[in-house]
């Protein structure tokens, strides 16, 4: 009788990861997005202080764990007229951005209810909650 | 990097433009006084802003490390115009000097409602950066619902 060396089947490893992967890119779309109202608080607050530069985080380019790296720097916002105390905060564009944030904030959230919602879904094994 | 921190960073936005609409209502309300405890008429007073760190918690001076440099703002100074007072031609004044002129402050007051009207909508801003980021709390927090 030869010994079977075990080892565990690929799918098993990875069905927590796969059952929870949009969890976790909206998770980190979240943070994201957390960082960003943050930097557009900053350019609010700071829309009267002289030679302040309007600073933005970089777009996320996909929902991949790579973006998590580049959403933590801020950098000087481009294409903006600065004004005579070499301030060149826009407040038409921060206030579209803060109302675009909050939204797509909204949408990661009831998208993340929806997820949360299905796994429950599977733990009650289909029957309706 | 927390929402948090937004708040706080919105509510130094806040703090400085309630100071200097105070700046400007005393400027206003002293348009016309002429004697001060220092002597002569008043002067004109303006807040000078500047970029601040918010909170001084290790944790938040670290997030603040990793996240970058988003900062709140802080009065970081308040000048004094020091230029010369206005002259006005009123012999009858207990202030009037040899020649019947008293000097006034030097204030315009259209141009301190302008500066009002623009540290009020400044406030105004701030303050809707608050809400929405009440709002997004309140969304992350039906999470567990």
């Amino acid at each position: 009788m030869d010994t079977v060396s075990w080892v565990w089947p690929q799918p098993c490893n990875h069905v927590g990861m796969s059952l929870d992967r949009v969890g976790l890119e909206l998770g980190s779309f979240l943070s994201y997005l957390t960082h960003r109202q943050e930097v557009i608080a900053s350019n609010i607050a700071n829309a009267d202080t002289p030679g302040y530069r309007t600073l933005d985080v970089a777009p996320h380019s996909a929902f991949s764990s790579v973006f998590q790296q580049a959403s933590v720097r801020a950098d000087e916002a481009p294409g903006l007229t600065t004004r005579n105390d070499g301030n060149n905060v826009s407040m038409d564009r921060e206030a579209r951005l803060l109302s675009e944030n909050t939204l797509k904030f909204n949408l990661a959230t009831q998208m993340l209810r929806g997820e949360l919602r299905n796994i429950r879904s599977a733990i009650d094994e289909g029957r309706a909650s | 990097m927390s929402l948090f921190g937004a708040i706080s960073i919105s509510a130094s936005g806040m703090d400085a433009q309630r100071i200097r609409a105070e700046l400007i209502t005393e400027n206003l309300a002293n348009a016309d006084t002429t004697r001060t405890p220092q002597g002569g008429p008043y002067r004109r007073k303006d807040a000078v802003f500047g970029s601040a760190p918010v909170g001084s918690s290790f944790a938040q001076t670290l997030s603040e490390l990793a996240a970058g440099p988003a900062s709140g703002v802080s009065v970081s100074r308040i000048t004094v115009d020091e230029s010369d007072p206005e002259r006005r031609y009123l012999p009858g004044h207990p202030d009037a000097d040899a020649q019947g002129y008293v000097a006034f402050p030097k204030i315009s007051p259209a141009e301190e409602m302008v500066d009002l009207m623009s540290a009020s909508r400044g406030y105004q801003a701030n303050v809707a950066a608050i809400s929405s980021v009440k709002d997004m709390i309140a969304r992350s927090i039906d999470l567990f619902r």
